[in-house]
């Protein structure tokens, strides 16, 4: 276990360093509040609303459909480095791998999940 | 690393064949509106597969996928009882799957992944291919509890049951990652290895890792003290569904549970280690004596099943705790036999609709529907372990394994305890023969057309009350098959 111990210190000195840092400031720090201070901070936008409301369920389904290719190009750019040496194998492997992502892509064309209405 | 061969996938036969089965499912989705398309396929691919998983059998033991993948006659042995599962659990959901409006394609393909992943466990001699096929189970699993989406209770037990389930994985995946970072390897051999080298007084780490491989696992066979989710997942599921994760999916976690006793905690020796045999009694224990004491004060069926399949997830460890062979063939035959006896039960809870989910719905059913009644009462006497029946061989196979290695404080609170749950079983079967049914009976299956079990339905109770026949009177035809690794 001992060489885990370094990490176990910069744990505890990130911890002290960025604690100290806030009670520090809160204790030390000359304090002046104004309406403008109180507001939130949001990229130096005022904010008109408060978030929270209600989102389309749409957009879950496509963020499922982005995360269905987005592992699929995953694992394309390894299997593409080593291409050559896998030879024939890989490639009908992939194409097998390819196959069964496709049917949950026509799963979700029949039952309309692209439609965007 | 040799690249994957034909024969490799030769080894993938019944696993291929299911998923073939599920993505054709999938593809013709949208035109499959009734259940029987769907059910006619799904028990074809779940034949065919026990039937290859049982050819596979036969054959001397192979290894596949770089030792990852192992094809012997302990993985075999479960394939073939997930797949009969699977069978009858798709048989007994006939009716409900219609009448609750869950679309047929998409509840068949997710039964026939989830036992795919089953398969996939039962086979690996590795962590991480392990990890794969128990959380193929289990999302399908969350899917499945939650798939009356109209029902509240139904998303209520989903939501817990995907909470703790995946709590549940993130420990068992903690445990892998600690166990390769003490022996720097995953695969089972390799881990041996390590450890017979190091020798008995183990890293604290890997012990740590260990723990955490224990605590998923007994999650998954709902052993307590991490059996919260089993009551109200089973309450809330569709009762298919119920009955799929107590039967299934608790063999093929006690599958995993063996190998990897049989395979990584060992010593020197070939016994298994006594700190690891220390926890399996633990859990063994705290299940029957939990599982029996809390079933006494359920009034809903489902959950005093599940209560039932807590106590008897205990039995079936009594087996792994000698660590012998003989103790691993009677977990295994346990575990067969409970399959069988708990669809059973299940299956009656299906076939009486909403009126078998609570005790009182049992009032008098001996008059109304004599049939039914008696077949429930030989499940009954099979959960309690009275002879004739297989429940009767599984108990006592089990608890002549710890008495053969001395563990006889355990053979005794077993015993004890199995009179305690004759208590729960048989306050159901006097409900049934000794009260008189209630005004609102329901109507005389002769004359009316619509109470009549469906075929399904009868054909899947049939053959479980046939095993739990034959495997109270003949046990040797099926327990011969059962061989430790």
């Amino acid at each position: 276990m001992s060489e885990y111990i370094g990490i176990v210190a910069i744990f505890v000195l990130a911890g002290v360093i960025a604690g100290g840092m806030v009670v520090l400031a809160s204790v030390l720090g000359k304090k002046s509040p104004s309406l403008a201070k109180s507001e939130p901070f949001e990229c130096g936008e005022m904010p008109f609303s408060l978030p929270g409301g209600k989102m389309a369920i749409k957009f879950y389904l496509t963020a499922i459909l982005f995360i269905l290719f987005d592992v699929e190009v995953v694992f394309l750019y390894p299997w593409a480095v080593i291409f050559r040496k896998l030879g024939i194998v890989g490639l009908v492997e992939m194409g097998i791998f390819l196959g069964i992502l496709l049917v949950g892509y026509v799963y979700a064309w029949s039952n309309k999940a692209l439609d965007w209405q | 690393m040799t690249p994957v061969s034909i024969t490799d996938l030769a080894l993938l036969i019944p696993e291929l064949i299911l998923v073939g089965m599920a993505l054709a499912l999938l593809l013709g989705a949208s035109r499959i509106q009734t259940a029987t398309l769907a059910t006619v396929g799904t028990v074809l691919a779940a034949l065919v597969a026990a039937l290859t998983a049982g050819w596979l059998m036969l054959e001397p033991p192979r290894l596949g996928f770089s030792g990852m993948f192992t094809v012997d006659g302990y993985s075999q042995f479960f394939k073939v009882l997930i797949a009969s599962a699977l069978a009858l659990t798709t048989l007994l959901s006939v009716k409900r799957v219609d009448s609750e409006s869950v679309r047929p394609a998409e509840y068949h393909a997710l039964l026939l992944l989830a036992s795919t992943g089953m398969m996939l466990a039962v086979s690996s001699l590795d962590l991480i291919t392990l990890y794969l096929g128990l959380e193929l189970t289990t999302l399908c699993s969350y899917v499945l509890v939650g798939i009356m989406v109209d029902r509240p209770n139904s998303n209520e037990a989903a939501i817990k049951y995907f909470l703790l389930g995946s709590f549940a994985s993130a420990l068992f995946l903690y445990g892998i990652a600690l166990i390769y970072g003490a022996t720097g390897t995953t695969d089972f051999e390799a881990i041996t290895a390590i450890l017979s080298k190091s020798g008995p007084g183990m890293d604290s780490l890997f012990m740590v890792g260990a723990s955490l491989l224990a605590a998923g696992l007994a999650f998954k066979i709902a052993a307590v003290p991490f059996h919260a989710w089993a009551p109200d997942a089973y309450e809330g599921a569709h009762a298919p569904v119920a009955a799929y994760l107590a039967t299934a999916s608790k063999a093929a976690g006690l599958a995993a549970l063996g190998r990897v006793c049989w395979a990584i905690f060992k010593t020197p020796g070939n016994e298994l280690l006594p700190e690891v045999s220390m926890v399996l009694a633990g859990l063994a224990v705290l299940s029957i004596v939990v599982g029996s004491v809390v079933a006494l004060a359920q009034t809903n069926i489902k959950r005093l099943l599940a209560y039932s399949s807590i106590a008897h997830a205990g039995y079936a460890l009594l087996g792994f705790i000698s660590g012998t062979a003989a103790g691993t063939e009677a977990t295994m035959t346990y575990a067969y036999f409970y399959v069988f006896m708990t669809l059973g039960a299940f299956g009656v809870v299906i076939a009486l609709e909403d009126r078998g989910e609570t005790l009182e719905g049992y009032q008098g059913l001996a008059v109304e529907r004599p049939k039914t009644a008696a077949l429930m009462l030989l499940f009954l006497l099979s959960l309690t372990g009275i002879p004739p029946t297989a429940g009767f061989v599984a108990k006592f196979v089990v608890i002549l394994s710890v008495v053969q290695e001395g563990y006889y404080a355990l053979a005794i609170l077993a015993v004890v305890c199995s009179v305690i749950t004759a208590f729960v079983y048989l306050r159901v079967a006097v409900m049934m023969y000794m009260k008189e049914p209630e005004s609102t009976a329901l109507p005389d299956p002769d004359n009316d057309p619509s109470s009549r079990l469906p075929l399904a339905v009868s054909a899947a109770l049939a053959v479980a009350a046939l095993v739990t026949l034959i495997g109270g009177i003949f046990p040797g035809i099926l327990t011969s098959w059962a061989v430790a690794p």
